[in-house]
């Protein structure tokens, strides 16, 4: 019983030891401001948004699930 | 070491992955004074092996020590002072101490910096194909590199691939299974891997002859104590990265069967992952039913960030194009946008008339929209930068479960519990 006790509390106190550890590591990450994230965002969107198919549509011709094509052929 | 030897040693380091099997056979003495080595993998601080090391702070001092190590500092006996309840006192100093952090650099919204943004215009939307064939839930499905296969899997155990744009079936294997909850395509468009139930993920070669029994090459990677969520190759096919209901992660050498790394942190069910897009390294990021999605560092092991402002269990993790940041659905009716770089979460896409979960997200080529697949049948669009919803697009006659853009982004892919697979643009 004191065996499997003391077993008990060597695997918490790992565990409480072990989150301590990440959370001191994730403390120290060097972060950025909001307002930098949210600018670096839209500037990606900005600059592949003409290449989007889904946002400025491809003629029917180039999109291959647009374009009206029948795949039976007249034997 | 031989020439031959420190040509593979670069290329393998150059390229970030440790797709080189002869990597793993290097014998670490020679490894050590190879000074482009990035600081993961290295002597360790603690017993001086040449190991993936993992970064922690011992007494506020940054330092490197192998897994093993860590878990054996992690198991000493208390210091005097210490108790399980200064441990947990010091956590929960730690994690107010992060919020604080965190909080400082909340300046401004997302939104709020998007007003100047154009808005986008109507959205014409239309399913363009349904894939019938399935005799159940579709539960996964994946696209191939090529842009116009896809593989999906359902709940009786059958597993198809097909051509999307005629919609004919290429391939079809039945799992010994049922609910194959998770598929992949490999890069090369060769094989497929797939698992659920059997706890198991498994490859399969495709093949060019057709009346070649697909099941008889089956190879079988990964092994987890309970079921597979997800599974996904990485850059090649030589390596596979899985999620399991046993609350880990592992990454699996294909050839072998060899387990490369595993990742442990969750505490509960993980349900999805995605891996970083290629550009930006070696990380992925998974989300659990303990609501937190974590960033892992692939070659570590090591949990680098860990999100939990989700209300319910996290279904599935994207990746926004950029790679520094990724989109969550969840089971609270709401998906989310967490930035790495700011490490917080930037954005949350919900609308009151939304109850139902979230199952699957994907963002578009440009990762302006954002694709969402939900349970009340529907599939909500999303702007990614105003936050609000461009368009709803009803079609399934049951659950969304699964939904992918096609590698090109011309099109998108959804699952449904209804049977079919339908093909949207």
């Amino acid at each position: 019983m004191k065996d499997a006790m003391a077993n008990n509390n060597t695997a918490s106190i790992s565990q409480a030891r072990k989150t301590v550890e990440q959370l001191k590591m994730e403390a120290c990450m060097d972060r950025i401001k909001v307002s930098k994230a949210a600018a670096d965002l839209m500037a990606y969107c900005d600059a592949h948004i003409r290449e989007d198919p889904l946002i400025v549509p491809v003629p029917a011709s180039e999109n291959p699930f647009r374009e009206k094509k029948f795949f039976c052929a007249i034997l | 070491m031989s020439e031959r030897g420190v040509t593979l040693l670069s290329a393998c380091i150059s390229n970030g992955s440790f797709s080189c099997p002869q990597h793993w056979a290097c014998p670490p003495a020679e490894m050590c004074d190879q000074t482009f080595l990035a600081i993961t993998f290295g002597p360790c601080d603690c017993c001086s092996d040449t190991k993936p090391l993992m970064n922690i702070y011992l007494k506020n001092e940054p330092v490197n020590y192998c897994s093993l190590c860590v878990e054996r500092m992690a198991c000493q006996g208390l210091q005097p002072n210490e108790t399980l309840a200064t441990l947990k006192m010091e956590s929960e100093t730690l994690k107010t101490k992060l919020e604080e952090e965190r909080a400082k650099l909340h300046d401004v919204e997302l939104h709020q910096v998007a007003e100047r943004v154009e808005a986008l215009g109507q959205f014409v939307m239309k399913t363009r194909r349904t894939l019938k064939g399935h005799g159940n839930k579709v539960l996964c499905m994946d696209w191939c590199k090529d842009k116009r296969r896809i593989v999906s899997s359902s709940q009786d155990g059958k597993v198809i691939v097909w051509d999307a744009f005629t919609t004919n079936k290429e391939h079809a294997v039945t799992m010994p299974c049922t609910w194959v909850m998770a598929c992949a395509y490999a890069p090369s468009g060769c094989a497929v891997a797939c698992g659920g139930l059997d706890n198991k993920c498994s490859v399969y070669p495709l093949s060019l002859d057709k009346n070649e029994n697909l099941a008889a090459k089956k190879k079988s990677v990964a092994m987890h104590t309970n079921y597979l969520s997800a599974c996904s190759f990485t850059n090649s096919d030589m390596q596979i990265l899985t999620s399991s209901g046993d609350g880990t992660c592992a990454l699996w050498d294909v050839e072998s069967g060899q387990l490369l790394q595993s990742f442990h942190g969750h505490s509960a069910d993980v349900l999805c992952l995605d891996l970083a897009p290629s550009e930006t390294g070696n990380t992925f990021v998974s989300g659990g039913c303990d609501k937190k999605a974590n960033v892992w560092d692939m070659r570590s092991g090591q949990c680098i960030q860990s999100f939990e402002t989700h209300e319910s269990d996290i279904n599935s993790v994207r990746y926004y194009p950029s790679g520094d940041a990724f989109a969550s659905g969840s089971d609270d009716a709401t998906c989310r946008l967490y930035d790495l770089r700011a490490d917080r979460e930037v954005a949350i896409y919900s609308k009151e008339s939304i109850i139902f979960g979230a199952s699957s997200v994907d963002f578009s080529l440009s990762g302006r929209l954002l694709f969402g697949g939900y349970n009340d049948y529907t599939i909500n669009v999303w702007d990614v930068l105003k936050g609000t919803r461009v368009s709803i697009l009803f079609g399934h006659e049951n659950r969304v479960s699964t939904l992918r853009v096609s590698p090109d982004g011309t099109a998108f892919c959804s699952g449904s519990w209804d049977h079919t697979l339908r093909i949207w643009a």
